[in-house]
């Protein structure tokens, strides 16, 4: 069991991604090996979310393998990717919103828990939904909660599964400040529990603070891999960063 | 004015009583509930896997003729029996014909999926109509009643061999026996969308594919299930009302034509929608017929009431009684 001791491994070799005549990942490499949260930040359009589709198998890469735990992935359908344990969040939120909150949360159960009753899968999903501060909420219709609220109950809902890897697509974006630090300890919680994740984010601040490695994603290509305290320093990413979008140069001059 | 009064004001009219419409009500909410039954797998259908099938029609048509064919074959074989195989065999053309012709589609294997779900679901329901003619032939059939109600007498309810009796109103055993098993059937459906997992996932498909399955739920399954179930509702439908109406290989055309009525009323994709739909829709249909002026023609314009309301709805109110935005 490769949970038990950790080693757990994925691989991206090489994965090009094409849209048309647009070349959205050009060649990226990158292995994360054993738990570690690696922050992956980019200027808009550098291929994060693409990257992230590409792994959660929402996509095909145009060429190019993923591997975990060695396992080539990269052919197989999401569901099957979700059961070998990798789970992720969307950049907007995708709860399912005419069902309860409880709902969202055991729609999973079908999948990967024939051994547990439903009593506690039930159990289990009240615990996560507590931690992340919304089992009051467990009656109402997600589609009734607020956009933050939505995002929690996505970050819950992942864990159902229990993934080795997570990839958190922009989960403190347009969240209220109250919730963010929910979601901040959510991190740090599921880091503890040794899970890998892989972090998006434009909040510079918490993606320097949580990081241990950081990859920057430039016009499809990765342009530094490293300690956050390196790669900020790096004037390659400085200048992918100034040369570009303001906002996101006020963000990583505001996290200096 | 003399030469009017035999054309405007005919003995229905004239002979209106509060007894006669709640008759007529009565026997619009009967068959409303089959036909929310049948809707019902219409809307199941087009909420998971996106597409209106044009073959719902025929799932009612095989439901009936299966019933028919074993009641006649086996005379022993109780009618709840016959009930079940004609599920059994409509869910199973169903998985079916949506593993072999619709994954294709789901699977993202062909160019242009809309008009080939249109096409490929019209090319199974001509098959089914005349792969019927051929075995069946093209005369209607009945199939024997297998239901009697016990004599009783309860004052107001009274009943006889056939007919149930609430105060003066007469109401035909098959239909109320048709309107109880339909009943049965949209309870254990509706809990098994919303109490167990596969109705939960079934639900998450239909509401966020991509999320549905990054989180373990695999679509595709959900698609030849939903198919299957929405098939297996209309063939039960079919297999309670071959009893009450003839049977012909293409009675199928006008109950399909009721579904798409009942989930545009409705609302696409809403189950409480279809529900509502089907009872208004016999409703609107039992009292038209009621109503129409002159007895001799009312049954032949009893689909006429359905698809004015049809014409109303995508008038005033496109999105239906419980629809979304689309």
């Amino acid at each position: 069991m490769s949970r038990a001791n950790g080693t757990l491994k994925l691989e991206i070799r090489k994965v090009v991604k094409n849209f048309g005549g647009l070349q959205a990942l050009k060649g990226v490499s990158l292995t994360i090996e054993g738990s570690q949260l690696v922050g992956l930040i980019g200027p808009n359009g550098a291929g994060k979310t693409t990257l992230t589709n590409i792994i959660s198998g929402l996509l095909r890469p145009t060429s190019g393998q993923i591997w975990f735990n060695g396992e080539r992935i990269d052919t197989l359908r999401p569901y099957h990717i979700a059961r070998k344990g990798i789970g992720r969040t969307f950049q907007v939120t995708r709860a399912f919103r005419r069902m309860t909150v409880l709902e969202n949360m055991l729609a999973p159960g079908i999948v990967k828990h024939p051994y547990m009753s439903r009593r506690e899968l039930e159990k289990k999903a009240l615990e996560i939904m507590e931690f992340l501060t919304i089992d009051h909420l467990r009656y109402e219709r997600a589609g009734n909660l607020s956009g933050g609220q939505q995002k929690l109950l996505e970050l819950a809902r992942l864990l159902m599964l229990d993934p080795q890897l997570i990839i958190l697509d922009e989960p403190f974006a347009g969240v209220h400040p109250k919730l963010q630090r929910t979601i901040y300890d959510y991190i740090k919680r599921v880091r503890e529990q040794g899970k890998a994740i892989i972090l998006i984010s434009h909040d510079m601040e918490s993606i320097f603070t949580l990081s241990e490695r950081l990859v920057v994603l430039n016009f499809g290509e990765i342009i530094a891999d490293g300690p956050p305290e390196e790669v900020k320093n790096d004037p390659a990413v400085i200048e992918a960063y100034l040369g570009r979008d303001e906002e996101e140069e006020h963000d990583l001059r505001r996290a200096y | 004015m003399e030469w009017m009064a035999p054309n405007l004001f005919p003995v229905a009219w004239m002979s209106v009583s509060s007894t006669y419409v709640i008759r007529l009500i009565l026997e619009g909410l009967l068959i409303g509930v089959i036909y929310a039954l049948m809707a019902l797998g219409l809307t199941l259908i087009f909420s998971v896997l996106n597409i209106v099938s044009f073959a719902h029609g025929e799932f009612y048509m095989i439901g009936g003729y299966v019933v028919y064919v074993l009641l006649n074959k086996f005379k022993a074989l109780p009618g709840p029996a016959a009930l079940i195989l004609a599920a059994v065999v409509t869910f199973t053309i169903g998985a079916v014909f949506e593993r072999l012709f619709l994954q294709p589609m789901a699977r993202g294997q062909v160019d242009r999926p809309s008009e080939y779900a249109i096409l490929v679901t019209f090319g199974l329901s001509f098959v089914l109509q005349y792969i019927m003619l051929a075995i069946m032939g093209p005369f209607p059939k009945k199939a024997p009643r297998f239901f009697s109600f016990p004599k009783l007498d309860l004052g107001f309810l009274r009943t006889t061999r056939t007919t149930l009796f609430l105060g003066e109103i007469p109401l035909p055993g098959g239909r109320i026996f048709a309107a109880v098993i339909a009943v049965l059937a949209l309870m254990a459906i509706l809990y098994f969308m919303y109490r167990t997992w596969t109705g939960w996932a079934l639900q998450a498909v239909s509401q966020d594919r991509n999320a549905a399955a990054v989180v373990g739920i695999n679509p595709l399954n959900m698609n030849t299930l939903a198919f299957a179930l929405g098939g297996m509702l209309a063939g039960l439908a079919g297999a309670v009302l071959v009893t009450v109406f003839s049977w012909v290989p293409w009675v199928g055309v006008p109950a399909s034509a009721k579904s798409f009525v009942i989930i545009v009323l409705g609302g696409m994709g809403s189950i409480p929608g279809s529900l509502v739909g089907g009872l208004i829709l016999g409703v609107v249909e039992s009292l038209g017929t009621g109503f129409w002026p002159n007895p001799a023609t009312a049954q032949a314009y009893r689909d006429v009431f359905g698809l004015i309301m049809f014409a109303l709805v995508l008038l005033v109110k496109p999105t239906g009684l419980f629809g979304r935005k689309l």
